[in-house]
């Protein structure tokens, strides 16, 4: 029973990883750089989710999918505007400079974002009160929360609608192409500036909605919750095959469930450890990982 | 252009930092107040520093100590050993001789090396980690107890009230958490309580679902955690959602309001050793009386340790008519204090001689009742 209950472990884990480690690929993969404020943008969608709950419940509502929905779009709303202004203030105008120069820029950003938070907000966890209590109780000793099934219900929704968008939608196609070669893509008529844009909003976006599902889910939001969970997202797109977008998704999959049975069957202070050398012994054997393409380096 | 500019800009911060520490020294007595203003454990630093500014006000507003102002100097040290060492580095070089701090064990101990190196005088209001006087410095002291005693009464508590039969340890892989964590496994496995599992998590993470589902498994009734509450209020949460029934206990690290924010219903029955509560104590009414006209709280833990160790220096500097901490440091061995945390007087190695742990049963409101 406990193997189906860290099953159900991995995967709520996994999405979450997931869902934030797109943003990490597709910035990537448009423009070479890591963008390290990532992991605060999902902390302030966190942060954003929670104050619209709070709002919510003073007026009263009490209808669970209306606090949902609204949490889930208000935080995705502002979280979009900040990843566009990010990409705007910190990172626009230092493209074409070397590569270092804006990553530098983003770890700056990060730190930015963190201090604002905990000044504003105060160094403390805050609450978030269980939207969604209770669980399935299958047996004694195996039961599954409503949350467990919610957060992969709702992963799975945002990584189909996703999918449609980067397939089938003219934007999207816009935004493949200038992953593959940005100045061909200009050439044809793409204004490349705003589809940079359009990636980091989305990025945005959908590390948003995991900082709303992640603060339901554990119950606590706070100022430096975007650091470890970004650096864990970031290694599954590593892991993945970073600049590749199922990577992303299989990678962060991939380390939740690592990080699950890790946990249970060689200890959990070894966890991180067995992750890590997970991604070594990957690395080593594709040296792009899982899904990633050999680059070509063009000089 | 641009180099020029720079270099003046360099040539004008060595003259300040060249010339400041120097020009005003005699005025004040300066005591250095380190630690986390900033970071996850800020609150707790928050009440460190509370407790000691309130405690140089009140010194100051009776006339100071012997004709001297006192001066508290925040100094902030993210409760990271690294920083700590930078911090006590600028508190040497600014020439101040008197350190009320740090607070996280793990900050005390390499800043301790530099402030016994360098003969500043040391008084840790929260430090609790067994090694820190384990070493013999001679000018360290502290106002709070130590882990060992509180782990004893901790284990002396789950083995002659709880009685279970099979025990977890979880512990946060820091000094003080894991420090915790390994007296009380000692304790319980000398009494024949089995402990079935001993395992570290990461500070900072929140997600515990893999730990929890494995506790499940082993059939566990009694959980004992070394650590904070952030921590520990996300394991309450995720374990009381999962069906995990077991009751839990922990250090004074987690006996905060905050929780039972965290935890909601699961922190109901939490059982915590903390410090007798010094806010209840009547010789203390005055006192907490001047927090609550300032809007501070001074509830917390390290809020009168704080105020006592301020109160210790600026006896002693009184009392010894001298502001070398030498000197300070003999006397204080041999003295008597009367301040809010009770009759204070210190071992050899700056130990307190008494410090009282007490059992709490803690509430989903966030009060919290002795447990019988």
């Amino acid at each position: 029973m406990q193997l189906l209950e860290q099953i159900l472990n991995g995967i709520t884990l996994g999405s979450i990883y997931a869902l934030i480690a797109i943003g990490y690929t597709m910035v990537y993969g448009v423009i070479g750089m890591i963008n390290f404020a990532h992991g605060e943008v999902y902390m302030v969608g966190a942060f954003v989710g929670l104050i619209v709950m709070t709002i919510l419940s003073s007026i009263g509502a009490s209808l669970v999918p209306v606090y949902l929905i609204a949490m889930l779009l208000i935080a995705i709303l502002v979280s979009s505007v900040l990843g566009w202004s990010i990409e705007r203030v910190a990172y626009r105008p230092l493209r074409g400079k070397h590569r270092l120069i804006p990553l530098i820029s983003a770890i700056g950003m990060s730190f930015f974002l963190q201090n604002f938070m905990q000044l504003s907000q105060g160094p403390r966890p805050f609450a978030v009160k269980q939207l969604i209590p209770g669980s399935f109780t299958v047996s004694e000793s195996f039961s599954i929360s409503y949350m467990q099934i919610l957060i992969p219900v709702v992963t799975l929704v945002f990584m189909v609608l996703f999918t449609y968008f980067i397939s089938k939608t003219k934007l999207g196609v816009a935004c493949r192409a200038t992953e593959q070669d940005r100045r061909m893509a200009n050439l044809l008529g793409i204004n490349t500036d705003t589809i940079i844009s359009v990636i980091f909003v989305i990025g945005a976006s959908l590390a948003a909605v995991a900082g709303v599902l992640v603060s339901l889910y554990y119950g606590t939001v706070r100022d430096t919750m975007g650091f470890i969970i970004g650096i864990k997202a970031f290694t599954a797109a590593v892991l993945g095959g970073i600049g590749s977008i199922p990577g992303a998704m299989l990678g962060g999959f991939v380390l939740g469930f690592t990080e699950s049975f890790a946990s249970a069957y060689i200890g959990g202070d070894y966890k991180d450890i067995v992750s890590f050398v997970l991604l070594l012994l990957i690395l080593l054997v594709l040296p792009s990982g899982l899904l990633g393409k050999a680059e070509i380096e063009k000089v | 252009m641009l180099a020029k500019f720079t270099k003046s800009i360099i040539a004008a911060a060595m003259f300040t930092f060249a010339f400041v520490p120097s020009s005003f020294s005699a005025d004040t007595i300066k005591i250095a107040i380190v630690g986390p203003i900033t970071g996850p454990v800020a609150q707790y630093g928050k009440m460190q520093m509370d407790g000691a500014s309130m405690a140089v006000d009140q010194i100051n507003s009776k006339g100071g100590v012997n004709g001297k102002k006192l001066e508290a100097v925040l100094l902030d040290d993210v409760c990271q050993p690294k920083q700590a060492v930078a911090v006590a580095n600028k508190v040497v070089s600014r020439g101040i001789s008197f350190v009320v701090g740090h607070l996280c064990s793990g900050s005390t101990q390499p800043a301790s090396d530099i402030y016994d190196e360098e003969g500043v005088l040391m008084i840790t209001p929260a430090s609790t980690s067994p090694e820190i006087t384990k070493r013999g410095f001679e000018m360290l002291f502290r106002t709070i107890g130590l882990d060992s005693q509180q782990g004893d009464v901790a284990a002396k508590f789950i083995i002659d009230e709880i009685k279970p039969k099979r025990v977890a340890i979880i512990h946060d892989k820091q000094q003080y958490g894991q420090g915790l964590a390994e007296v009380v496994k000692k304790q319980l496995n000398a009494s024949n309580v089995k402990v079935v599992l001993f395992e570290g998590v990461t500070k900072g993470s929140n997600d515990f679902s893999a730990l929890i589902s494995k506790i499940k498994g082993l059939d566990v009734d009694f959980i004992y955690y070394g650590g904070y509450h952030p921590e520990l209020g996300l394991i309450l949460r995720q374990a009381r959602e999962r069906g995990l029934k077991s009751r839990f206990m922990g250090p004074e690290g987690v006996g905060n309001k905050d929780i039972s924010a965290i935890a909601g219903e699961a922190s109901e029955g939490l059982l915590v050793t903390l410090p007798a509560d010094f806010t209840t104590d009547p010789a203390n009414a005055g006192l907490v009386k001047a927090f609550d006209d300032k809007k501070l709280d001074s509830s917390g833990p390290f809020v009168m340790p704080s105020y006592a160790a301020v109160q210790i220096i600026a006896d002693t500097i009184a009392k010894s008519k001298s502001e070398d901490p030498y000197t300070v440091a003999k006397l204080m061995k041999k003295s008597t204090y009367q301040t809010p945390i009770g009759t204070v007087a210190f071992q050899k190695n700056g130990d307190l001689k008494a410090f009282k742990f007490i059992v709490y049963n803690w509430h989903a409101d966030g009060t919290k009742t002795p447990a019988k």
